[in-house]
């Protein structure tokens, strides 16, 4: 999607111009598309048309080109009428296109009918065990069924799949999966079963196969490092949808991303990503609430978090990243506010983060007001709530709440409009107490290991 | 040492070990050393103006060592040069030329010969007669000239063996056997010799004045005398054929007339025939046979002749220096328009006939290669080898002027021709691969891109373009044509500064070399394609590449050619970081190379002062149009190591560990020579500057710190100098706002950030933005009032000593934990082998094969990265000079 093809509608528009400019400006979906999947990228249109950034007809005819090729023949057409201003004279080859979808669907039913059968009886299903070739000996000898029916099968998933209709096709490859021994037509299935589960919203399910691609791809020894990095960029891309989707989503994104192996490929392929870990990341901090053990794992991933950003600096930069780059790496607490209102913009028109956008932006200034208190001494409360986004009134009872939430030392000096903060000084005594409170647990911990070991060794 | 000393000296020694010594001989045999002293009465009154150096000479007979000797020749003659007898000598001296060393090397080893005579010596007689016969012999083809000396040295030792051989059948005692058999030896080797001057020393005996006059008035060969004494000289080596003998009547007419009749078409190939079977022998007189093919060249008349000539007569003139000198520049140049003519034929005739490195001999050589399938004939040879041997000549040659003189200069212009053949070659490597071969299966092309590549790219932009367009006007626009390129042909309107058409020059050159099954081609390709992207500031690109190729890992196994441009691609990605203003990237790329006291051998400028320089050794050195400046490298990495240190050493102040945390050794090491001084004066040299300015900045003056680095001459080095140091400016700022705070920060109570800003004349903005991040990191006890606008200090946080050594003691006892739970998480040595030393590596987080991983991993690591693969140069010097 060029830049070109944005079209400002300022009438109809609640965004101001320069809003709409830098949502344009940090519009991802264009990154996203090369690695996600035709079927996948439609719901991007889809939510791309709602929030009515770009001109309607581009899309129109970008859904088109995209499903031109699918074999959605009965949607397409209708795209096509109305892209063609309700004309009836539908191209040749799309009603050329249907017949050979139908006739295909046909064929496979046929061809497939024999295994899906087997499946209907619960006898056989009772004789199939945890042995693929055992299993396909058995069926071949009892219900003369051959590898070449599976691979009808699944044929005849990935039709389905393209089709649209995505529970059948999640069924079929689910039976594929089940007999063949053919590891490429296992990972192309559960790729498929991903894709047809998050297009059916079946998040649960959907876990379940990225938890199985992901040892796929991170298990097996790829031959070919490039091939990896690819899958991994593709697990990276998919798995937005159910993360964001999910309770609990960001969490297990946060998991994923912050692993080796896939910050280094997002590092490497795929920068951009860096803003829904932003997101994530930032959206997750629950304060206070989180309790300690959630301070202190929150604590870490912001420390990898801005330790990324300052690195990809040069590579990828949006609104997000550059939020937490001038909080904690510049500490320019105007420049993150003015970070922070273009991050909400674009929070409201991504596809991902719409739904995130509040937690965000709460805990955004969570941020920005702790840190600044952590640094200054007297703070005007006004000076505190313009820098928030909010106003005096808000602002004080904000501050309120960060005093009582956080236990901070610190007062309101409400004639002055003033915080006091109080910022104890460490007590050195204090300082050697904490830091070697645990030595004397670990190093048992250690010792008991290792005797373990020798004695395991031993034994 | 003052002239009088050295002889009396020399002369006093001299006597005293002749009296030792010649006792020694009158012990053995009386007689003998009376017939000695008569024939040594003799021998100096015919050369009397070498009588000093004889005598000093003779000193040293009683030394067994040959080696000892000569060294002691040459003192002598060096000393006996100041006394005005050898006037001749001395104007010899001043001029220096290799024919006038060489004449000289042919006295010294005469004089030796003299010595030897009194003796009766004949061994050292032998051995130096073959030495003298060895110079003489290159005398002759090198200056076409053979000098008096040895003419009449010849005569001379005739006449005294063939007294010696009388007085040995007279004398009661015998030789010792090594010398009787030293004396027939030499006779015969006379007389073998002698026969080849026979006409020089009858002209010689006729009139010795009147020889040598002629010999100095004429500056040219005298044609008769080196026709027949080549003519002599062939006929006497026994290898060759009777076809050889007939060329040598021949060439007696070549040499008098000029021109050819013998030399037809029909016998090329017998004569070529003829050179290829003397090849490597020896006696052998190369210069003869080159102009011998150069008469063929000129009448063969097919392109097979032509090509097959050419491709004999290239290497032969390349073989007429021997090993380990340089080519002449005459020499150099007519191989390189052979190679050039070579390449006419061949593009003349590229359907008909083609050079290849797989080709096999032809059965007849005068038929010459059968057509191949494509209708192409296949010659055996390899222009790449040429190409490559006329580039090592060159870059030999530049090894060896001085590279301040106008010569070299002049000399370096050669290498646009150079540059244009590689360009020729490539090209016709290109034309003649197979339909849909790719490029990087072709080892010949391979070699050539690198030879290109190693001409391009160290380069700035507007050279490359230049010397592109150059090589580009002078081939012809057909031969380009033919098929698919690896490298784009330049066109007209490519601006002179344009990045883009160098960095995709060297892009393709390189997709190609990365191909190469050969690493050494592979990294190669890769050092220089990080070099250049360095080069033209693209930072980010270079040090991601750097990482990629993880060649930090296997560096230390690699060529020293390639380890030197490691430690160059290195340099050069730091003096990038510098340009753009990443002072702490610049700084860590730096460290380990710049604290090295072996840079200059790191880099290949230069090799180590003491101890033993070998030959290969000199070889590798880069010529020096190549050379990184040393001075602006150094001003760089102590002007980066300045920003970083003088902060630190402020943060740091007096405390315990002020000592420990060093970032850069060698310049606290210079500020501390710096300070001890009594008396400094103003700054001279960069190195001053950067001292003052560091102690300026430190003292909180930021202004005369900033004038000091910014007056540094050599930024004028640099091709954006005024932004570089606007940016400095900036920095010394920001790095002097740090500095103040730190040091003076305990004398506050608060300190208004107004007055901050105006100090520094930063923004507020600013000043609070690095203040709150020294607040936040923790590097000072203070806080931010709102209010006020100003930095309220925290009193009380002090720490007493005990205080700080218990939080040492604490934070090395977590540190002993960590690690022990470290072993303990990996230990399966621990239990397996009992081997506890040593914490165990961290086990693999990324995937088996998994490049990218490693890649970014070690990216992550990011400071520490370079710090590592800098940490390998100091392993290096060992291979450097191995």
């Amino acid at each position: 999607m060029s830049e070109s093809t944005s079209e400002v509608q300022p009438q109809r528009e609640p965004l101001t111009p320069e809003g709409l400019a830098i949502a344009v400006k940090y519009d991802l979906t264009e990154k996203l598309m090369p690695h996600l999947d035709r079927h996948l990228i439609f719901p991007l249109l889809e939510s791309l048309s709602s929030k009515e950034l770009y001109d309607e007809h581009t899309l129109l005819q970008l859904k088109y080109d995209l499903l031109k090729d699918a074999s959605m023949v009965d949607y397409t057409i209708s795209l096509w009428k109305e892209l063609h201003d309700g004309s009836e004279n539908v191209p040749e080859e799309l009603i050329q296109q249907k017949d050979d979808v139908l006739k295909q669907l046909e064929t496979y039913e046929k061809s497939t009918s024999r295994v899906l059968e087997v499946f209907e009886d619960p006898e056989a299903r009772a004789n199939l065990k945890q042995d693929k070739v055992a299993n396909l000996q058995f069926l071949e000898s009892k219900y003369q069924i051959t590898g070449d029916m599976i691979n009808d099968l699944y044929k005849y998933g990935q039709l389905q799949y393209n089709c649209g209709k995505y529970h059948a096709a999640s069924d079929l490859l689910y039976h594929v999966r089940i007999l063949t021994t053919d590891s490429n037509l296992i990972t192309s299935a559960t790729w498929g079963k991903f894709a047809a589960d998050i297009l059916t919203l079946q998040w649960e399910a959907v876990a379940e196969e990225l938890q199985k691609l992901r040892d796929i791809v991170d298990q097996r020894s790829f031959a070919d490092p490039l091939t990896q990095l690819h899958h991994r960029t593709w697990i990276i891309h998919w798995s937005l949808f159910p993360f964001f989707n999910i309770e609990n989503g960001k969490e297990s994104l946060c998991d994923l991303f912050f692993s080796s192996a896939y910050i280094n490929t997002i590092q490497a392929s795929c920068p951009w990503i860096l803003r829904y870990l932003t997101a994530a990341v930032v959206a997750m901090n629950k304060g206070p609430s989180g309790g300690h053990h959630g301070n202190i794992i929150f604590q870490k991933r912001l420390k990898d978090l801005i330790r990324v950003v300052g690195q990809e600096k040069y590579e990828y930069q949006d609104p997000l990243t550059e939020f937490i780059r001038a909080l904690y790496i510049d500490y320019d607490f105007e420049e993150a506010q003015a970070k922070l209102s273009e991050a909400e913009i674009i929070l409201n028109n991504d596809f991902f983060l719409a739904d995130s956008a509040e937690a965000f932006l709460e805990s955004a200034r969570h941020l920005i007001s702790e840190l600044y208190c952590r640094i200054h001494q007297r703070i005007d409360v006004n000076q505190l709530s313009t820098r928030l986004n909010l106003s005096t009134e808000q602002g004080e009872k904000w501050i309120a709440n960060l005093i009582q939430g956080t236990k901070m030392d610190a007062k309101i000096d409400e004639s002055e409009g003033l915080v006091i903060m109080n910022h104890p000084v460490a007590n050195v005594y204090q300082q050697v107490i904490e830091k070697t409170k645990g030595l004397t647990f670990r190093s048992n911990q250690v010792l008991s290991q290792a005797v373990n070991k020798h004695d395991a060794l031993v034994s | 040492m003052s002239k009088f000393f050295a002889g009396s000296d020399s002369e006093s020694s001299s006597s005293d070990e002749e009296l030792y010594s010649s006792s020694g001989e009158e012990d053995k045999d009386v007689s003998s050393s009376e017939e000695e002293s008569s024939e040594e009465d003799d021998s100096e009154d015919e050369s009397s103006d070498e009588e000093s150096d004889e005598e000093t000479g003779g000193a040293k007979k009683g030394t067994p060592g040959y080696y000892m000797r000569n060294q002691f020749l040459k003192g002598g003659s060096s000393a006996g040069a100041d006394s005005d007898e050898e006037s001749e000598d001395e104007g010899k001296r001043i001029v220096k030329s290799a024919k006038d060393k060489l004449v000289d090397e042919i006295d010294a080893s005469i004089k030796a010969i003299e010595n030897a005579k009194r003796i009766n010596d004949w061994v050292a007689i032998s051995g130096e007669f073959d030495k003298v016969n060895r110079l003489a012999e290159r005398a002759g083809k090198q200056y076409s000239t053979t000098p008096p000396q040895y003419i009449n040295m010849l005569m001379e030792l005739d006449e005294f063996a063939q007294e010696a051989v009388k007085n040995e059948k007279q004398a009661k005692k015998k030789m010792n056997a090594s010398n009787s058999r030293a004396l027939n030896t030499i006779k015969q080797r006379i007389k073998k010799t002698s026969k080849g001057f026979e006409t020089k020393i009858a002209a010689y005996k006729s009139d010795p004045e009147l020889y040598q006059r002629e010999l100095k008035g004429e500056t040219t060969p005298q044609p008769e005398a080196t026709a027949s004494f080549k003519k002599t000289t062939v006929a006497s080596t026994t290898s060759t054929t009777v076809a050889a003998a007939d060329d040598n009547d021949g060439f007696s007419t070549v040499g008098k007339a000029g021109k050819v009749l013998q030399y037809t078409p029909e016998n090329i190939f017998k004569t070529l025939i003829s050179i290829v079977e003397s090849r490597g022998k020896k006696n052998t007189d190369r210069a003869e046979q080159i102009k011998t093919l150069e008469e063929l060249n000129k009448v063969a008349t097919t392109p097979y002749q032509k090509i097959s000539v050419l491709l004999m007569l290239i290497p032969i003139r390349f073989d007429l220096t021997s090993a380990g000198s340089v080519v002449p520049t005459q020499n150099w140049k007519a191989a390189e328009q052979d190679i050039r003519a070579l390449f006419t034929v061949l593009e003349e005739n590229a359907s008909t006939y083609r050079v290849s490195e797989s080709a096999s001999e032809p059965e007849d050589i005068e038929e010459g290669p059968t057509a191949g399938p494509d209708g192409v004939k296949e010659i055996p040879g390899s222009v790449t080898s040429l190409i490559e041997r006329l580039d090592d000549e060159f870059t030999r040659a530049l090894q060896n002027i001085d590279p301040h003189t106008t010569e070299y200069v002049d000399r370096l212009r050669d290498e646009a021709d150079l540059y244009t053949l590689i360009i020729r070659g490539q090209l016709y490597l290109e034309s003649s691969l197979k339909q849909g071969q790719q490029p990087h299966t072709s080892e010949a092309l391979s070699r050539l891109l690198v030879r290109r590549l190693d001409h391009i790219y160290y380069k700035p932009t507007s050279v490359i373009i230049n010397s592109e367009r150059d090589a580009w006007d002078k081939i012809r626009s057909a031969d380009v044509t033919s098929k698919q390129l690896i490298t784009p042909r330049i066109s007209g309107d490519v601006a002179v500064t344009d990045k883009s058409y160098t960095i995709q020059l060297i892009d393709r050159i390189c997709s190609v070399l990365y191909q190469q099954q050969s690493t050494i081609f592979r990294s190669k390709a890769m050092l220089s394609h990080i070099y250049h992207y360095a080069l033209n500031d693209y930072y980010f690109k270079a040090r991601d590449l750097f990482l990629m190729s993880h060649l930090q890992s296997s560096i230390h196994t690699a060529d020293p050619t390639i380890q030197v441009l490691y430690n160059r691609a290195l340099v050069q990605v730091g003096l990038c970081a510098f340009r753009i203003g990443l002072i702490v990237e610049c700084q860590q790329s730096l460290q380990e190379i710049c604290s090295s006291s072996r840079l200059k051998e790191l880099l290949g400028q230069g090799v180590t002062k003491f101890g033993q320089v070998s030959a290969p050794d000199k070889q590798r050195l880069l010529p020096f149009h190549m050379h990184i400046n040393l001075e602006l490298l150094e001003c760089v990495y102590l002007t980066a190591s300045l920003l970083i240190e003088i902060p630190l050493m402020a943060s740091l102040g007096n405390s315990i560990d002020a000592k420990k945390k060093i970032v850069s050794k060698p310049f606290r090491r210079m500020l501390d020579y710096h300070d001890r001084q009594v008396f400094s004066g103003p700054a001279e040299n960069t190195r001053d500057h950067i001292m003052q300015a560091g102690k300026a900045l430190l003292n909180g003056d930021w202004t005369s710190s900033r004038d000091l680095l910014t007056s540094i001459k050599i930024w004028s080095l640099l091709s954006n100098a005024e932004e570089i140091k606007t940016m400095l400016g900036v920095k010394v700022q920001e790095e002097g706002l740090r500095t103040y705070i730190f040091n003076y920060g305990s004398c506050y109570q608060s300190l208004s950030i107004s007055i901050l800003s105006s100090l520094f004349e930063l923004s507020e903005r600013k000043v609070s933005a690095i203040v709150s991040k020294m607040i936040a990191t923790e590097e000072i006890a203070a806080a931010l009032d709102q209010k006020s606008n100003s930095i309220v200090f925290r009193k009380g946080v002090e720490l007493s000593n005990l205080q700080v050594l218990a939080q040492a003691l604490a934070d090395k006892s977590v540190q002993l934990a960590e690690r022990n739970e470290r072993l303990a998480a990996g230990g399966h040595q621990l239990s397996e082998q009992g081997n506890t030393s040593g914490p165990n590596k961290p086990s693999g987080q990324s995937g088996q094969g998994d490049r990218y991983n490693n890649d970014r991993s070690s990216n992550q690591r990011g400071q520490n990265r370079q710090g590592n693969s800098g940490r390998r140069e100091n392993q290096q010097p060992r291979p450097i000079r191995a």
